[in-house]
């Protein structure tokens, strides 16, 4: 406790030595190292890493075990804090500020999913109690082959969920930093890979429920000054922004105040942001609803999200640990509109030029000219999301590559060293394979993440449903269906990573409209189930006794005769 | 004996089951009609709805690029309008912001007499934004003092003899696409200082979302209760 007094003392002196050094240009949006910023990152990551100490597990069963200690608030908390990514924080405002009401999908996609997880899956997987979503398939479709394509699955999907989150560290650290892209994403690959391999069997759980408080306080602060500022409800800024959306779809005059840049907080009509599908955003119904359901399903897909049912003590537990999640998420989603509404008005001059919108959480505080300490607590709330949910990811990916596939599948007489050596192998090359793609920039970070929704609710979402509430479903028809999802993923990621290299594929417009990378699972997913459940019915192939007695008695409790 | 343990979630064989499976169907139902529901319902009612500055810029528009039937005033209007566009910087896409900077350049350099308009063949500098200011009669307050504000990002260096046949034929299209929007009673009705489509999406979703998995948490536990189901073995 001492040591944690002397820690907080030391940093209380740091931020007031970085005030006076943070005295730098309000009105510089990039390029320029910025000290505060930089000063209050270090000491985040530095208290996380210190939770984590003060809070080690001991093995490897108190590490997974760590959930059951905790109460459905604090295990809510910590499912939001592993939630809330990059994607989160920055990707849903930027989506919103390019692209107005269709950005709000994201919000509802993030959320909305919920519900389906809790009253389909939650308590069933609790009940199951396998330990990872591999091990779930591989037993229930009692097939070591599709235990180790759901390692394989689980590891893509985490790769692919891994990728935004880099592509917003970048942007963040290039913002902090003050140097290129390129650079910023080697420099923020190799921190975070630093924090995963030293925070991974920390006190993960403890520290999702600190990492969780700074975001959300990071997250809410500039909001309340935006609205105090600008002459709108402050109390409640999540209500208050309403007036600001009002106010652009009519015109803003001058007169409500100076943005950091000199410019009025003013804006001309621009119903475009606000309307449903405006046809200025290049934004359909169709894309909108498709991303919404993709999302939703793959959200209820997650490997790394269904997992988290498997370590609470109850089903109990599990239910109520999503309702708490749930609201948590929220507190932040309610939020996100408030900096896409706040940075549509205070970047509407063109002399401000296109800004990345990625960044517009961070630039929106910055051009409301407020503290740039605060604007720094928030550039370093950004990188907690994504360094949160990236730890977690690496961890999850790096161990279904040495349980799930090297230990259950390749070489089942490794000890337990050598797993540990291959699990710190596999975050490395993780890592480093994730960062390569993120310097391609393949698009915002929100459209990068849902890649992986999409992906996890062609493939994972689909056996999980059928595999929990149906006992017919046998391994023919899971092969038969993750072979279908499967195509339509691959079909859909070729195409798209075709067009972005400029190649030109047969019936390429087609794909790119209806069956886009962001939200293929539209399609994938119906597919999938379709398949699985006739292939099912046709197949001589019958799930085992054993297997539907279990099913039947253990996770829905009907009275079994043995 | 052996459809005992056959789990189908439609066939529920336990009274247990059959409450779950009559509290899934309902909120999963309510939770579709709430989200996708809505969204058709806006689908449905949606009216593409012109701004002000759209009808002035249909009414002036062919008289303006014909140039010989068009009144300086109508070329305000119409430069007006093009400022409009160009004032929605971050939605706008860089091949129509080149269309409008120069229909704008054009349409100024066209209410000059021929002694001035070489001025328009410059680099535009502080002098000429005061003199498209005072050309287009605009105040400095309120949303004129904005388009004050974005000639300097909106006029060019015109660089051809006369005004380009096709920025002409671009230009209506690219003025419906900025200023006409998918309105209707949902989008213009206020509700706590949003639009209401808006605050529903943005907000209430998100409580339902909320208050759908406290109602299942609730009612599943009163279910185990009635029916027996003992969860942890």
């Amino acid at each position: 406790m001492k040591n944690l007094s002397k820690y907080l003392f030391s940093i209380t002196t740091l931020l007031l030595f970085s005030q006076n050094l943070i005295a730098q240009s309000a009105t510089e949006l990039e390029g320029e190292f910025k000290l505060g910023p930089a000063i209050i990152l270090i000491i985040l990551l530095c208290t996380f890493v210190m939770v984590g100490l003060f809070n080690r597990a001991k093995d490897t069963s108190d590490y997974w075990a760590a959930g059951r200690k905790i109460s459905p608030v604090g295990a809510g908390m910590a499912i939001a804090s592993n939630w809330m990514s990059a994607a989160s924080f920055l990707g849903m405002a930027a989506i919103m500020y390019g692209a107005g009401y269709h950005g709000l999908s994201y919000v509802v996609g993030w959320t909305g999913g919920y519900v389906l997880l809790l009253i389909l899956m939650a308590g069933q997987i609790r009940r199951y109690g396998k330990y990872t979503a591999a091990d779930f398939i591989g037993d229930r479709f009692y097939s070591k082959g599709l235990r180790g394509l759901g390692a394989g699955l689980a590891i893509f999907i985490s790769f692919s969920y891994c990728v935004g989150q880099f592509a917003g560290i970048g942007l963040m650290f290039k913002w902090i930093l003050g140097i290129d892209y390129t650079w910023a994403v080697l420099i923020g690959a190799s921190v975070v890979l630093t924090y995963t391999l030293i925070s991974g069997m920390l006190g993960v759980t403890k520290n999702m429920q600190i990492q969780y408080v700074i975001i959300i306080i990071s997250f809410m602060i500039p909001m309340f000054i935006l609205c105090y500022k600008f002459g709108y409800f402050f109390w409640l800024p999540q209500v208050g922004y309403g007036a600001v959306v009002a106010d652009i779809v009519n015109g803003i005059a001058p007169g409500a105040g100076i943005t950091a840049m000199g410019h009025d907080f003013a804006i001309l009509p621009s119903p475009e942001f606000a309307m449903p599908w405006d046809p200025a955003t290049g934004q359909t119904a169709f894309q909108w609803l498709a991303i919404c359901f993709s999302l939703m399903i793959g959200t209820a897909g997650l490997p790394h999200v269904i997992q988290r049912f498997y370590v609470v003590p109850r089903a109990r537990d599990a239910r109520w640990s999503v309702v708490w999640g749930l609201f948590f998420i929220c507190i932040l989603y309610w939020s996100a509109p408030v900096y896409s509404a706040f940075g549509k008005v205070l970047s509407s001059n063109p002399e401000i030029g296109k800004l990345a919108k990625d960044a517009i959480v961070v630039y929106t505080a910055q051009l409301g000219d407020i503290f740039p300490l605060i604007v720094g607590f928030l550039a370093a709330g950004a990188v907690s999301a994504a360094f949160s949910t990236v730890s977690g990811l690496l961890v999850a990916g790096a161990s279904a590559f040495s349980h799930d596939l090297y230990y259950k599948v390749i070489n089942p007489n490794a000890n337990e060293q050598t797993q540990m050596l291959m699990a710190r192998i596999g975050t490395i090359l993780m890592a480093a394979a994730v960062a390569i793609v993120a310097l391609l920039n393949l698009g915002l970070i929100a459209q990068l993440v849902a890649v992986a929704f999409s992906l996890a609710g062609c493939t994972i979402f689909p056996l999980f449903l059928l595999g929990i509430w149906w006992s017919g479903s046998n391994r023919a028809g899971a092969w038969a269906g993750l072979i279908a999802g499967s195509t339509v993923s691959i079909v859909a990621l070729v195409y798209f990573v075709a067009g972005k290299f400029g190649a030109v594929l047969p019936g390429g417009e087609f794909v790119n409209y209806y069956m886009n990378a962001w939200y293929f699972a539209i399609w994938g997913a119906p597919l999938a189930i379709i398949t699985n459940i006739v292939v099912s019915k046709l197949s001589k192939d019958s799930t085992p006794v054993e297997i539907k007695k279990f099913l039947a008695k253990q996770v829905h409790n009907y009275k079994v005769e043995d | 004996m052996s459809e005992q343990y056959e789990v189908n979630f439609f066939k529920p064989l336990s009274d247990h089951a059959k409450a779950n499976k009559k509290l899934i169907v309902i909120l999963a139902t309510v939770w579709f009609v709430g989200v996708f529901g809505f969204q058709f319902l806006l689908l449905l009612l949606n009216q593409p709805t012109p701004e002000k500055s759209y009808e002035k810029f249909q009414a002036v528009y062919p008289a303006v690029v014909e140039d010989a039937a068009a009144t300086p005033e109508m070329k305000t209007e119409f430069a007006k309008s093009l400022l409009h566009v160009l004032g929605k910087n971050v939605a706008l896409k860089d091949n129509h912001k080149v269309v409008l900077q120069n229909s704008l350049t054009w349409t100024l350099e066209s209410m000059q007499p021929d002694s001035v308009k070489p001025v328009y063949n410059v680099e535009p500098n502080e002098e000429l934004f005061n003199k498209a200011a005072t050309d287009l009669n605009l105040q400095n307050s309120g949303f004129d003092k904005i388009m004050i504000d974005l000639l300097p990002t909106s006029l060019v260096k015109l660089d051809k003899a006369n005004f380009p046949e096709e920025y002409k034929s671009e230009l209506p299209a690219i003025m419906e696409l900025y200023l006409v929007h998918n309105q209707n009673f949902f989008t213009d009705f206020i509700f706590l200082g949003f639009p209401f489509h808006y605050w529903y999406t943005a907000q209430f979703l998100l409580i339902l979302f909320v208050v759908l998995c406290i109602i299942y948490a609730v009612s599943i536990e009163k279910a185990n209760i009635k029916h027996n189901f003992v969860e942890e073995t």
